[in-house]
């Protein structure tokens, strides 16, 4: 068997788990605490709306905090996605009021049950990384996703470069105290 | 007669479970008022313990938090974790300039609790009071994430 064969099969086997539902995107662990790996579908919702009963027709278009409505009723609370320090409503809200396929990781902690979602599957559809803010923001700025500068985001934002240079690192610079 | 003996049972006995149901139901939606005292923070940081993840120490990386869309929380003085909803009754919160601003602030805030599924969602209307950041924890963990 020679190499060209085995990086063909090899080749094949990588796209197949990146094709297949039902085998890919599995969560990674991130060892976090009662951390549980898990795939479930759910309902992309507003969190007021089903707490409250006020239901903007687009989930309050990317500002309100989304949820993940199971049919056994729990509403499960998306609150990290796959970036870095960023959080899951850019990845939810095209699907809002549509059942999706959410692939990550259950964190359990001071008696809170959150979710990291990693991956997300839309109905006939295929599974896509959840990681859509850094895509977002990299389109914003001219940037693709894999570009240093929009992988490092958080350092090159102009909203939190501004937020920074007021308050400094610390929150503390009116005070007189920085780092 | 008895057809109709029977008919007035089963409507009494609908009608005293309906009365029975009532209040359980009303409730089930309907949101607690409350005053918290607490800290504008991370909730990711703070429930994954990646980090130390209050006060100053944290307070770059909360702002980067909230500005990535991540949900913003109050840990209350109890101890509790509140996922704010509504502040000042606007709902538009993820992402909000105007929170982005008060991360770390500990404030004292009054709104409609909400409770589901473990979680403690609090709807703000109205900011009491702001002291601004009160919790020096830099002193101790410096600066949290990177030491920068």
């Amino acid at each position: 068997m020679n190499k060209t064969y085995i990086s063909f099969v090899a080749g094949l086997f990588a796209l197949a788990l990146f094709t297949l539902p039902g085998v890919a995107a599995a969560a990674d662990s991130w060892g976090l605490p009662g951390e549980e790996e898990v795939r479930f579908d759910a309902k992309v919702t507003d969190v007021l709306c089903v707490l409250s009963g006020d239901c903007p027709p687009d989930c309050g278009a990317g500002k309100r905090v989304l949820g993940l409505l199971k049919a056994d009723g729990e509403l499960v609370l998306p609150v990290k996605n796959g970036g870095p320090f960023t959080g899951a409503v850019a990845d939810l809200l095209p699907y809002c009021g549509t059942t999706v396929t959410a692939d990550g990781l259950f964190t359990i902690n001071y008696g809170v049950k959150t979710f990291a979602m990693q991956f997300v599957k839309p109905q006939e559809a295929k599974w896509r990384r959840a990681n859509q803010f850094v895509k977002d923001w990299a389109a914003a700025h001219g940037l693709d996703a894999k570009d240093k500068k929009a992988r490092r985001w958080f350092r090159n934002d102009e909203t939190i470069v501004e937020i920074i240079g007021e308050q400094g690192k610390l929150g503390l610079k009116d005070k007189g105290i920085e780092p | 007669m008895l057809r109709v003996r029977k008919y007035l049972l089963y409507s009494a006995a609908i009608a005293l479970s309906a009365l029975l149901m009532a209040p359980w139901a009303a409730h089930a939606g309907q949101p607690k008022r409350v005053t918290v005292t607490g800290e504008i923070i991370d909730p990711w940081c703070y429930l994954s313990d990646i980090m130390w993840a209050t006060g100053s120490a944290h307070h770059q990386c909360a702002v980067w938090c909230a500005r990535g869309g991540i949900p913003v929380g109050i840990l209350g003085d109890d101890e509790q974790v509140y996922i704010v909803l509504k502040m000042q009754n606007d709902p538009d919160v993820i992402g909000h300039h105007g929170i982005l601003r008060m991360q770390s602030n500990e404030v004292v805030v009054e709104g409609d609790l909400y409770e589901r599924d473990s979680i403690k969602y609090l709807a703000i209307d109205t900011i009491i009071d702001d002291h601004g950041i009160v919790n020096h924890s830099h002193d101790e963990f410096d600066i949290q994430p990177f030491g920068e």
